[in-house]
Order: structure tokens, then C-alpha cells, then sequence
């Protein structure tokens, strides 16, 4: 594999005594979708903003292919395209001018700018809104304009910070299905930030898991998922029944076990193909009649608990959760 | 060469956006040229009346403290320079507009420099406000009969000196500042006295002696003086000295503008 196009060695942000970020090195490779995945206040804008020059770091150092963030930030910015987490449209413009603006600003003009700016909001399907002012636009024709003027100036990387953050999920998809296109047709690479896992499941080949401002895991999604093992089984007692674990692991095939809501119990076992036989026997052997028993492959979510002890998300499960120091 | 007609692109496009903007939120033109009229007329003919006595002498010697004018055509060449003034000063509110709607963060990962992003900027910002001051002019020609044509280019450029000077200002003060409302509130404690000690509604010699001493550091002073001897051929001062006295302002502003414009990042 070719020199990482963005690398941090030991990336430290404080704010007055907060830590913000805290030691964080990655390395994002060529043309492949990276994901910093965590919690709202992990850390992942404050990477980002030291990445694109918004920000600097306390200490540590970050590169950008192969350019130093610190030293050089007008090199920098030419590599790279942005989507910030919050709008960054002038409201009052129209989406050609938003456009225009940006093209001029990163040296691009005269037909070749219009050309691509016609492609562009082609791409995103606002070809129709091009001279509406952006004010009347919704939230997901914003995000869209955004894209695609983050691509006018074909960079080498694309920065997306919480791309699909409050969008609908039609939009949702609609934005997923852009990103996933710009890769394969134009073989950028692409950072991205979220805290949705099926987002990062979907998207990206390699994920960083965020919280309090550390890296707390890094894999592929499958490599991730195989931190706690392959499955996920749910078992459903009948009314009259306490939900209880086993004292009983198995050998090993059952790596965890936790009381969730309507009388359940959710174990990761090794492989639940081998393990589910096993378990039907222990509790009829316990005297307890299993009414329903299903079995998934874990999501990026039960990585998340298994490393924090946390929900990523707020789940509709009711079981007694630590204090979120998350906002 | 190559990275000077690079820096000229960037600057004509922040000046492009700045007067689209401008032009493009309508009651902001409306009352930027309304606001002087309002004044010229209200302001100018209950005051004008005060001073006009009908009998020769008396008025040729009420003209004399208005630098040999009748108040309107003194009160009008102020009220050009004031428009100009004003306008360039709160034009630094569009700095935190960006900061809350995220616009400033786009051009400042931009490859830009930042002092070229500024300079655009304020350059945009004073050529919408000549272009107010003009059509306020155009208006002054109808109503005063003392106002020289060939005296309104040179007016002007004062003008762009001055605008470029004070929309500087604004922009140095808006990038430390957070608040719309904190800024525009100041922006009306510093309006208020620079306004009223610097010529545009009564003349500097007739001002109490310490009074005069601030007219005489207040920068707004050369340019009202600077704009009246263009339009009237009357000022109180050498317009040369008006000039040179408004350039090395407007560039000690434009220099603290780019120094703190430079160190802006979303932390603050």
C-alpha cells in the first residue's frame, strides 16, 4: 500500500482545561473512506478542524499528503475539499453563486468553472434550484450544495464532518449513494466523521472509534465486530419468568450477557450456529422456557458498548445506563 | 506575476460578494439611501430654517460660520461623508453574519490569503457605499445650488479612503466579537460622538476649545473637510493635508485589520 495521504502522530487539542482530543494518531490511506466514529464531544470536529487548518494542536503532528497542517496550511487547504458539521453556505447567494464564489476563490474560471459547476449541481440534482437563493433551500438540498461544492475544485481528499447530521433517511441515502459514486468515479480519498454506526458500517473500509478524545479501536467494520465475537443472540422469556443469565459460560462460547428490555437477555456468543443448541439445554436444564430466541451479527453499536460500557446512541432499551458525558 | 493575477481573482471575487449581497437584501439599500435623505430634509430644513433670517446681512454673516454656506449645502456635504462613515463602520457586521452561518469557516479553509479575503471585503463593502453616496449626491445637486460637478470624483475617492479606513475598523473589531447585537451597540457608542465632533453638523471653529481637539484627532474630521472643499470649494483645513492625514489612518486600520483577521480561527 502507497504512504498514508493523512497521518497524525499523537494529536493533542486542549481547551483551557478541557482535553478535547486526546494522543490521536491514524493513518488514512489512498482513495479509501475512513470513518472517525463516536459520541457527540469524542473529539472527531476538533480532528478534523486541526486537519483543515482551523485549528492548531497543542501537540502532536498531523499531515496532509504529506504536508505538515502547522507549518504549511495554504498547501494544505488546496489538497483538500470540506463539508463542515454546521451549514457554511452564504443563505443570502444562490446555489450558482455559492458555486462561482468557491471556484474563484480556489483559482478556477471562465468556461472550464461553469462547466464544472453544471456537472456538479447535475450530480447532486439541484440543477433545477441553480438560481434559486440558498435561504429557501431545505436542510438536505443545503447538504447536497455543500458536496457538491466541496468537489468543485477536484480535490485530492474530501473532509466530511458529520455528513448526513439531522437529514431525513431518504436524503440520508441520497447523500450515502453521492459519497459511495465520488469514490469510484473520481478515486478520492475521503475522511469522514459520524456518530450513526450504520452510517460507518455502510460507508467506510476503515473505522476509527472515538470517545473522550482517544482512539479506543481501529479495524475494518468486520475487524471491529470481531472484537466481541461473531454473534448476537436475544432470547425471550415468557411473562412469568425473571430474565436471567447463565452462571454458566460455556466453555467460552459466551462472551457476554446483559438483561435488556421485555424480558429478554441479549448474550454475544462465539458462534451462534454451535452455541443456540447449547443454550436451549442449559436453561431447560435451569427449569426456565425459552418463548422466542433469534440470532444477528453484531452491529458497530455492541462493539461500542463492549468497549465503554456506553450506548452510542440512546436506544429504547431501558436498562439502567451510566451518566452520558456526552452532550 | 502568475500569483498576483492569482490574488486579484481572489480579491475581485470577495468584492463580487459582497456587492451581491448587498445588493441582494433590498431593505438594506432602501435605508441606507434613505437614512441620509431623512436627514438632509428633516434635519436639514428645520435647521436651515433657524438660520435663515431673510435680511442680507444677517444671513451672509450665518453663512460665514458655515465656511461661506448656507446651512443645507454644509449640512448635505457632511451627511455624504457621514453616510459613508456609518455604512463602512457596521459593514464589519457582516464578519460575525459569517462567523454564525458558517460562511467565514468556507473561505477561511480556502487557499485564499486571508489578507486579500479581508481587503476584498472592505473594498466590496465601500464601493456599494459610493454608490449610495452618489445617488445621496445626485439628490444635494437638486436642492443646492453651491455644489460643484467636477468636485464629486475627488469627493468620492476621499470617500473610498475613508470607507476603506473604517470598514477596516469594523472588520478588526467583528473578529474578536461574537454578538451581532454587542457589536452593533457598540458600533453606536463609537458612531454617536465621532459624528457629531467632526464638522457634519456645525463647523469645528465654532466648538468649545476642548471640543475642537477632538475633532482635530477624529479622522471622520479630514474627511468631512476633505469631501465639502471638493464639493464647495469652502473646508477649513488644506484638502492635501486631509488626504494625507486620511490615508495614513485608513492604512494603520487596514494593517490592524489584517493582523487580526489573520489570527481569526473558530476558536473564538
Amino acid at each position: 500500500m502507497s504512504d498514508p495521504v493523512i497521518e497524525t502522530i499523537d494529536l493533542v487539542k486542549k481547551f483551557r482545561d478541557v482535553v478535547a482530543v486526546n494522543k490521536v494518531s491514524f493513518k488514512v490511506m489512498r482513495k479509501e473512506i475512513y470513518g472517525l466514529l463516536g459520541p457527540n464531544g469524542a473529539g472527531k470536529t476538533t480532528t478534523i478542524n486541526i486537519l483543515i487548518t482551523l485549528l492548531k494542536p497543542t501537540s502532536g503532528q498531523a499531515f496532509v499528503d504529506g504536508i505538515d497542517v502547522v507549518k504549511s496550511p495554504e498547501k494544505v487547504r488546496k489538497k483538500i475539499g470540506v463539508v463542515f458539521q454546521d451549514p457554511s453556505l452564504d443563505v443570502f447567494l444562490t446555489a450558482y453563486e455559492n458555486m462561482y464564489i468557491h471556484g474563484k476563490i480556489y483559482g478556477l474560471g471562465g468556461k472550464e468553472l461553469e462547466r464544472r459547476i453544471k456537472e456538479l449541481l447535475d450530480f447532486v440534482e439541484l440543477k433545477p434550484f441553480a438560481d434559486k437563493v440558498v435561504r429557501y433551500f431545505s436542510g438536505g438540498m443545503r447538504r447536497r450544495l455543500e458536496i457538491a461544492r466541496a468537489l468543485l475544485h477536484d480535490p485530492d481528499i474530501l473532509i466530511l464532518d458529520e455528513p448526513t447530521l439531522g437529514l431525513d433517511p431518504q436524503t440520508r441515502n441520497k447523500i450515502w449513494e453521492y459519497i459511495k459514486v465520488v469514490r469510484k468515479e473520481r478515486g478520492i480519498t475521503i475522511l469522514m466523521t459520524t456518530h450513526y454506526m450504520d452510517e460507518a458500517e455502510f460507508l467506510c473500509d476503515r473505522i476509527s472509534i472515538m470517545d473522550h478524545g482517544r482512539i479506543i479501536a481501529e479495524g475494518t467494520p468486520e475487524q471491529l465486530k470481531s472484537i466481541i465475537g461473531s454473534d448476537v443472540v436475544l432470547i425471550k422469556f415468557s411473562d412469568s419468568q425473571k430474565p436471567m443469565c447463565l452462571d454458566n459460560d460455556l466453555d467460552g462460547a459466551i462472551i457476554s450477557c446483559r438483561s435488556v428490555s421485555g424480558n429478554r437477555v441479549e448474550l454475544v456468543v462465539r458462534d451462534a450456529v454451535k452455541t443456540l443448541p447449547r443454550i436451549f439445554e442449559e436453561y431447560e436444564r435451569k427449569g426456565l422456557v425459552i418463548e422466542e430466541i433469534s440470532y444477528r451479527r453484531p452491529t458497530l453499536n455492541e462493539v461500542f458498548i463492549y468497549l465503554t460500557g456506553r450506548e452510542l446512541r440512546d436506544s429504547l432499551e431501558d436498562q439502567p445506563r451510566p451518566i452520558h458525558r456526552w452532550r | 506575476m502568475y500569483s498576483f493575477i492569482r490574488s486579484l481573482n481572489y480579491f475581485y471575487t470577495m468584492v463580487y460578494r459582497q456587492v451581491k449581497r448587498f445588493l441582494r437584501a433590498r431593505s438594506r439599500v432602501v435605508v441606507s439611501i434613505v437614512q441620509p435623505i431623512l436627514w438632509i430634509f428633516l434635519f436639514g430644513m428645520g435647521m436651515g430654517g433657524v438660520f435663515n433670517f431673510q435680511n442680507p446681512m444677517i444671513d451672509a454673516f450665518i453663512r460665514q460660520q458655515f465656511n461661506g454656506l448656507d446651512y443645507m449645502t454644509f449640512l448635505l456635504t457632511g451627511i455624504v461623508a457621514m453616510s459613508i462613515f456609518i455604512g463602512s463602520f457596521i459593514s464589519g457586521v457582516s464578519v460575525i453574519f459569517d462567523k454564525q452561518f458558517g460562511f467565514l469557516k468556507e473561505t477561511l479553509v480556502s487557499p485564499a490569503p486571508r489578507e486579500i479575503i479581508l481587503l476584498g471585503r472592505a473594498v466590496g463593502d465601500s464601493l456599494v457605499l459610493l454608490i449610495n453616496a452618489s445617488i445621496v449626491l445626485t439628490l444635494g445637486f437638486m436642492i443646492s445650488n453651491q455644489l460643484r460637478p467636477e468636485g464629486v470624483l475627488p469627493a468620492l475617492s476621499y470617500g473610498f479612503v475613508l470607507s476603506i479606513g473604517f470598514a477596516s475598523l469594523g472588520i478588526a473589531i467583528a473578529s474578536r466579537m461574537n454578538s451581532m447585537e454587542g457589536f452593533q451597540m457598540l458600533m453606536n457608542l463609537l458612531i454617536m460622538p465621532l459624528q457629531f465632533v467632526s464638522g457634519i453638523f456645525f463647523p469645528i471653529q465654532r466648538m468649545p476649545d476642548w471640543m475642537q481637539i477632538i475633532a482635530k484627532i477624529n479622522p471622520l474630521t479630514y474627511a468631512v473637510d476633505g469631501i465639502r472643499y471638493w464639493l464647495t470649494g469652502r473646508s477649513e483645513f488644506d484638502p492635501m493635508i486631509d488626504i494625507i492625514l486620511l490615508m495614513i489612518l485608513s492604512i494603520i486600520f487596514l494593517v490592524i485589520a489584517m493582523w487580526s483577521f489573520r489570527k481569526a480561527t473558530i476558536e473564538d
